[in-house]
């Protein structure tokens, strides 16, 4: 009789060899480019400019803030399979570092052809320009790393991303052109669109639950007005609600915007307080049930902008 | 006459709209004041932006491979601005073993980052306990922190470097201070290791000093533990500090649809509670199996299994297996769990040396010294509640932790409950404020300065803080 323990590592070997050919997607996936994206918002950039030549997926879902996502071995599974990892960069997930360590998979490591930093070339917002530290929030050295809901920083990181792409797939850059350039065409047709909704309320002061949303506020003309947080990622204490309100008061500010995972009904009391609406944005794509696509998300918030300004 | 009506017109017309035209200049000034500051922060964003492009220009060009991308320049002027060209970068290449095998220097990894910064990472942790208790616990020195009972003290203050070395390996180095005995403060390497990231069939090779992946809160630092204090079956089975050996890990993570990770390690076997040979040509050998699955969106559990094989001082073999579960349940849309649940087990089978007892009473021993396995095991499974999803109330959490142990080479065993609250004002600061009750067996062994303990309440204290950078913990 065989002892156990042969048996076992027989059946696991056995599973490990022959689990590959079993994956239902394998067949399907062999000759598409498997791309792994942080962030919802950059698996929507990546399948447009990939279209049906990639296998895009995201780490974190579109209802999760990607600030501290919990580094769960799935992920790892994703990255282990990836050709392709597709980061935020500017430290909003650094978090993919520890996934990229557990999923031993030397395409995507720092620096490899398989890794694309979506915030390179681009204008960073909010760089700090004196020493930082803690007693700031969990503030962000290299800047403000929330770019992707500003369309017009679609067509820098869609060349970032078509560049990992032909880096990869040389032969299917005509392609990855074609999409990049049909998707960049239809962002261009509804930013007049969007400018246009948004153009009475130039100047506006918009108040956040965190500061998210700032490069669309550049975009479009609205200004930052104060955050419900104290600092960043520092819960609001009543002495700064208190100082926001009276603040929101003064300067007439008529709208609070926040996060679906941020605390809703507090910027519900601060908004009724201070006379202003609230109205929910979706900071990425898939954080809200209109938020289907990246133009749906863009649309959805420029809409929900327009409402609550009006 | 006309002319006179003309002017009169003008005058009347220019009178009557003067408070709008008052109201509209302010309305032009503050629009103006705004474009001002708007204009302001582009021109500096713009001027950095241009500086940075220019040291990456620098740097590119000095380089002996050219990067691929080159990238459009950022259109933050008022929309429409979408550019339609593609990068007009050099043919891209497709990636191939020799991508990997280039040499490439470190610095084009951290292209966005300014001159004058480090290379690498770098954060100190502070980890402080405080313990309060009876006094015969304290004169036996019998508490969860031997020699420290009624003290308040510096459990792990750690600085931590860790970062990329090139582009196929990783490195961290850990520093830790701590009292050790009343008031003496022990400076020691906690870990220095490389981790090859680079290598075939999906592998990594780790090595130098480390906490062993055994379990799952051997490779977490105390500071980082979902508890006050050590589970009293790890303190028993691998001492006070953990198993901390020095030799390599080899980790490979199975091509399957789910997670499963398999590690096996060669160490010299330093631990002097569990192994303590010290020597590769007698290894400590470690394997340990690691599995994942998602439970729905909310929910997920890791399941593990570990081996540790070595032997000890007295040259004799010792075998450690380890079992291990952590669930999480985190609903959807919140950012931290609501629910964590975690649990080991460790059996051991060890021989040791068992000195002849003297039966009679005469002062010399009836049967003879002799070798015995001590088939000994124990556990422990706790867990943690964050109620509250959003606003200051989600900073708390409330958990216990229950544990049941005999003792690796003496007789008896000993049981503890220990329930807690915890508080962060923010991620990089915590505070636990604990209870906890152990109840032993026996008495013996747990005697010093004519005193001895068989029940032990404690009241336990611990502040942590964070400063600097942190890597991400795994689930």
């Amino acid at each position: 009789m065989r002892s156990p323990i042969r048996v076992t590592a027989i059946a696991i070997l056995a599973l490990v060899l022959g689990a590959p050919g079993l994956l239902p997607e394998n067949a399907a996936a062999a000759d598409k480019l498997r791309v792994v994206a942080t962030t919802t918002d950059l698996k929507a950039l990546t399948e447009a400019v990939g279209g049906d030549l990639v296998d895009v997926d995201s780490l974190a879902r579109g209802n999760q803030n990607p600030h501290d996502l919990e580094v769960r071995p799935s992920l790892m599974v994703k990255v282990r399979r990836a050709d392709l990892l597709v980061v935020n960069g500017l430290e909003l997930d650094l978090w993919a570092e520890v996934v990229v360590q557990g999923a031993n998979n030397p395409k995507v490591l720092p620096g490899a052809p398989g890794r694309v930093d979506a915030s390179e070339g681009l204008l960073v917002l909010e760089v700090p320009t004196a020493k930082v530290d803690r007693s700031m929030g969990d503030v962000h050295p290299v800047g403000n790393p929330h770019y992707t809901m500003d369309p017009g920083m679609a067509a820098q990181i869609t060349a970032n991303i078509l560049n990992g792409l032909v880096r990869l797939q040389p032969q299917s850059r005509p392609a990855f052109e074609k999409n990049r350039a049909a998707f960049l065409a239809a962002v261009e047709q509804a930013m007049g669109r969007w400018a246009a909704t948004l153009a009475p309320f130039k100047g506006a002061k918009v108040v956040q639950y965190h500061p998210v949303f700032v490069y669309l506020f550049t975009r479009f003309g609205l200004v930052k007005g104060g955050a419900i947080e104290d600092r960043p990622g520092i819960p609001a204490t009543p002495g700064h609600l208190s100082r926001l309100i009276q603040e929101m008061k003064q300067e007439r500010i008529k709208l609070v915007v926040v996060e679906p995972w941020n605390d809703v009904k507090l910027a519900e009391r601060v908004a009724g307080e201070a006379g202003a609406k609230v109205r929910v944005l979706a900071p990425s794509v898939g954080a809200v049930k209109e938020a289907t696509s990246y133009l749906d998300t863009v649309d959805y918030n420029v809409r929900a902008l327009a409402d609550g300004l009006r | 006459m006309r002319s006179l009506v003309g002017i009169g017109l003008l005058s009347a017309g220019v009178l009557m709209s003067a408070p709008a035209a008052a109201q509209d200049v302010e309305a032009l000034r503050q629009e103006l004041q705004q474009m001002r500051k708007q204009f302001e922060a582009m021109r500096e964003g713009y001027e950095k932006a241009i500086d940075r492009l220019g040291e990456r220009i620098q740097q590119l060009e000095t380089r002996p491979q050219p990067a691929a991308a080159t990238p459009a320049p950022p259109g933050l002027a008022p929309a429409p601005a979408v550019a339609q060209t593609a990068p007009a970068d050099p043919p891209a290449i497709a990636a191939t073993p020799l991508d990997l095998a280039r040499p490439r220097q470190p610095f084009a990894l951290y292209g966005n980052r300014g001159p004058g910064q480090l290379l690498f990472d770098m954060g100190v942790a502070g980890d402080f306990i405080g313990n309060l208790t009876q006094r015969n616990v304290d004169k036996a020195n019998a508490g969860t922190f031997a020699g420290r009972e009624n003290r308040f003290f510096p459990r792990e203050i750690e600085l931590a470097l860790f970062g990329q070395i090139d582009p196929y390996a990783r490195a961290e180095v850990r520093v830790e201070a701590g009292e050790e005995d009343q008031g003496e403060i022990a400076l020691r390497l906690a870990e220095a290791n490389l981790t090859l990231l680079s290598l075939p069939f999906n592998t990594q090779l780790k090595m130098g000093q480390m906490r062993n992946r055994f379990g799952l809160l051997n490779s977490i630092h105390e500071h980082d533990r979902n508890f006050i204090d050590a589970p009293n079956v790890l303190r028993w089975f691998l001492g006070e500090e953990g198993l901390v050996e020095r030799g390599a890990e080899l980790t490979w993570v199975a091509p399957l649809p789910f997670f499963l990770e398999a590690l096996v390690g060669v160490f010299n076997g330093d631990n002097e509670d569990a192994f303590g040979r010290g020597k590769l040509s007698e290894p400590l050998v470690t394997g340990r199996l690691r599995t994942f699955f998602e439970l729905g969106d909310a929910g997920a559990i890791q399941l593990g299994a570990s081996v540790a094989s070595g032997e000890t001082t007295e040259r004799h073999r010792n075998t450690l297996l380890g079992f291990d579960a952590k669930y999480k349940f985190t609903p959807v849309g919140w950012q931290h769990p609501l629910i964590t649940l975690l649990g080991e087990m460790i059996y051991q089978i060890r021989r040791v040396n068992v000195l002849g007892e003297d039966t009679n009473g005469d002062g010399v021993p009836d049967t003879p010294d002799q070798t015995r396995v001590r088939n000994r095991w124990g556990w422990y499974a706790g867990g943690e509640v964050q109620p509250f999803q959003t606003g200051w109330l989600s900073r708390f959490g409330a958990g216990f932790r229950y544990d049941w142990t005999q003792y690796p080479v003496m007789r008896g065993r000993e049981w503890a409950v220990g329930p807690f609250v915890s508080f962060s004002p923010s991620e990089f600061l915590r505070f636990r404020l604990g209870y906890k009750h152990t109840e032993r067996a026996t008495r013996d062994g747990f005697g010093d300065n004519e005193s001895s303990a068989r029940k032990v309440d404690e009241i336990l204290f611990q502040a942590t803080f964070i400063l600097g950078a942190h890597p991400a913990h795994p689930f």
